[in-house]
């Protein structure tokens, strides 16, 4: 390589960490803020799901169109990815986990919700049903889009458009691990909600330890007993929206990670390329000087 | 002597509102206002958008607003409403 492609080269990985280094910082930010909202988001659906225990294990039992449980011949399947690439695996996992998830299943039984970019275009380029396609772009997202989205996916289910719900998403466990997950939204039971509380429970700190539940023999329940109605798809909402936190969260997570390995990759690469740059150029000048040396030893003889 | 207290969760999706200790909250039901004290019966019901007035064991009171209504449960001396 000549020395002056080299030097060029040197300046363009310097330049391509400056980039890695700034979006490395941005993900950092957002990280901590969609962290903070995921954890914020945990007490009620600690709460919801205590009631929802509480409810079912006196003598109301759940009975709900929503809790139908069916033989699964159709799928409904939510994907949770991220718009923008740059994030180490995170996306080709989950997009992994998807279609393990629709493997059993014809494509046209399949209908898709694809919150983000990236799943959107994996199962459209493979001839699936997107019934529904939203950009993931904002990272404080108002829960009246899942609510929206919950009532989309109501409607199929209890329309028989498909038996189950399943949603595909991204667990975020710690800054360095997201679990690609995949979780039955509907038909909603305990065991589901549990799950997902499961999931989203810290291995320590404050929203860490069990929750103990005791239902009492029976309820009052006033409103003409459609609370479960109430009660629900709200439920369903709240599920769905920590997925979508849970996600967000290891989308920046991962990003960060991966941008600081581009970040060290680079500074070594331009350390190498320094180095033999220098090389090469002690060499060229060691040849000059031994050229006038001997040029000039030969003139004196 | 000190009034009987309750243990009261309020949940905000994104925010735990209060969670502690209460002597009384008084709720506006689908049914009409009604005021939970200690040692309540257990009981479900549906939240209209309203007010939450809540005594907390320390003697202070709080008023959450509910702009969309909510869900109240209640059972074994503690409460939780659903915003």
């Amino acid at each position: 390589m000549a020395l002056k492609d080299i030097k060029t080269k040197i300046g363009a990985t310097k330049r391509m960490n400056t980039v890695t280094r700034a979006m490395e910082a941005v993900s950092a930010v957002k990280m901590r803020k969609t962290q903070a909202m995921a954890f914020a988001g945990r007490p009620y659906a600690r709460a919801a799901l205590a009631v929802l225990t509480r409810l079912s294990g006196s003598g109301n039992a759940l009975r709900h169109p929503l809790t139908a449980v069916r033989e699964v011949k159709k799928l409904g399947l939510v994907v949770l990815t991220s718009d923008k690439g740059l994030a180490g695996a995170l996306n080709s996992g989950i997009i992994k986990r998807a279609a393990e998830a629709v493997a059993p299943y014809k494509v046209e039984d399949v209908t898709i919700y694809e919150y983000g970019k990236k799943g959107e275009e994996y199962f459209a380029r493979r001839g699936y049903t997107v019934a529904k396609a939203v950009e993931n772009k904002r990272d404080d997202v108002p829960l009246s889009v899942m609510e929206e989205l919950t009532r989309e996916l109501s409607e199929g289910f209890l329309a028989g458009t498909y038996d189950e719900v399943f949603v595909v998403y991204s667990n975020f466990k710690s800054t360095f691990e997201q679990l690609p997950t995949g979780r039955t939204l509907l038909p909603l039971s305990r065991e589901r909600v549990s799950e997902l509380v499961a999931d989203v429970r810290p291995a320590k700190g404050k929203w860490s330890e069990e929750l103990e539940l005791k239902a009492p023999s029976s309820y009052e329940v006033e409103s003409g007993g459609d609370i479960l109605s109430v009660l629900i798809p709200r439920l369903v909402a709240v599920s769905l929206y920590h997925m979508l936190l849970e996600s967000k969260a290891s989308e920046h997570s991962a990003r960060m990670v991966a941008m600081k390995s581009a970040s060290d990759k680079s500074k070594e690469v331009a350390r190498d390329l320094t180095r033999l740059y220098n090389k090469i150029r002690q060499a060229a000048i060691t040849r000059e000087v031994s050229e006038i040396v001997g040029g000039r030893e030969a003139l004196s003889t | 002597m000190a009034a009987k207290t309750f243990h009261l969760t309020v949940a905000r999706v994104g925010e735990n509102v209060f969670d502690g200790d209460a002597v009384s909250v008084v709720l506006p039901g689908k049914d009409g206002v009604f005021t939970v004290l200690a040692n309540h019966e257990s009981f479900v019901s549906e939240l209209k958008e309203g007010e939450a007035k809540i005594e907390a064991a320390d003697g202070k009171h709080h008023h959450v607003p509910m702009p969309h209504g909510g869900i109240a449960e209640i059972s074994a001396n503690q409460a939780t409403i659903l915003l």
